[in-house]
């Protein structure tokens, strides 16, 4: 169910993105840092999901207050002439990278735990 | 239970539907936007990248400066030769203009003399011939004659004076007939001198009667030799 309320929702934004209206190319600085937000909030939320202790009210105030912030941190910095994003990208790809690999080994070990699993129901099988 | 449960998957699936609907429509915007900017244009670019361009566009520009007061420095190399190359063109000018004045291929006024020779209508009398002229003409030359004519015939070095049978006299080929007027440029009281003087030719004339007379003018207009000058032997 929740799988396909995803890709609804990714196939309208995918649409009507393309066919939105250009801005400016000063604003874009603004929704690149603010996509890298969004994205690692996500990856927050798939490994809260995988922990078992996913928290709506958190995932989406993360998710859009992340986004928020980061837009603000990059006004400041580009008023102090301070590139500041730099930090902003580092923080956030760098939780990205964690949360993937938990991500990875939950799978890896569940995936493995099948395969030997079926190893020992066969080998049951076969004393049997 | 069974609704509570339903209604918390209904808002997570809601809000999962808001959340990525969200984060796609700025990802495919934000890439429509890189793809479609123009990122080497000024009017988009961001302050460090304004500075090299600006710095790019900085050096070229003195080097074109360069070029251009180069390119100055050479015209006006060019405008002062072709000024020069103008003044001995004038010199030139100038040397050939001489040549001709002596050479006789251009009119010519001054202060001089014009002698007129007629003939009388008495047989006693000889005739006026060329040798008379041709006389007359060297006492000219002699005493400083700068340019001579015979009735409007300039005489240049080169120039015949003939009798034809005692008939008529022919100046550079062409014939003339009384009277005969002389017009010599110089300083006319020497050519004056030169002809009357004792033993002069005009003195001469005069003795045996024939019709001669010299007027000295401020202003004797003596008109150029008209035809070309060939030279055939002469290299």
């Amino acid at each position: 169910m929740i799988f396909i309320a995803i890709l609804i929702g990714c196939i309208l934004g995918a649409l009507i993105g393309m066919n939105a209206p250009m801005i400016s190319y000063t604003y874009s600085s603004y929704l690149a840092i603010s996509i890298i937000a969004a994205l690692d909030s996500v990856f927050g939320g798939i490994t809260s999901v995988i922990k078992k202790n996913f928290d709506l009210k958190i995932f989406v105030t993360g998710f859009f207050g992340n986004a928020i912030l980061a837009i603000l941190l990059t006004i400041l910095g580009q008023k102090l002439n301070v590139d500041i994003y730099l930090a902003a990208i580092v923080v956030f790809v760098g939780r990205m990278f964690v949360n993937l690999a938990i991500i990875r080994r939950y799978y890896v070990d569940k995936w493995l735990n099948k395969i030997g699993k079926k190893n020992t129901d066969i080998k049951e099988e076969n004393e049997n | 239970m069974k609704k509570s449960i339903k209604k918390g998957k209904i808002t997570v699936i809601i809000t999962m539907i808001i959340v990525c609907f969200a984060l796609t429509l700025v990802m495919s915007m934000q890439f429509k936007i890189v793809n479609q900017t123009d990122i080497t244009s000024i009017e988009n670019m961001r302050e460090a990248e304004l500075r090299t361009e600006l710095a790019n566009w900085k050096s070229k520009y003195e080097e074109t400066d360069q070029k251009y007061e180069e390119t100055i420095k050479k015209i006006e190399e060019y405008n002062t030769t072709s000024q020069s190359n103008e003044e001995t063109e004038k010199l030139v000018n100038e040397e050939l203009e001489q040549v001709n004045l002596s050479l006789g291929k251009i009119d010519v006024q001054g202060q001089g003399i014009e002698v007129t020779l007629r003939e009388t209508d008495s047989e006693e009398i000889a005739r006026i011939n060329g040798d008379d002229l041709l006389v007359i003409v060297n006492a000219l030359k002699l005493s400083g004659a700068e340019a001579i004519s015979i009735n409007d015939e300039r005489i240049i070095n080169m120039s015949d004076i003939v009798d034809i049978n005692e008939t008529f006299v022919k100046v550079n080929g062409k014939r003339i007939l009384a009277p005969y007027v002389i017009k010599a440029i110089g300083n006319s009281s020497h050519l004056e001198t030169a002809l009357i003087g004792n033993g002069g030719h005009v003195d001469e004339m005069k003795k045996i009667g024939q019709d001669v007379s010299i007027d000295k003018l401020n202003m004797v207009k003596i008109l150029k030799y008209n035809e070309d000058i060939k030279l055939k032997y002469a290299q």
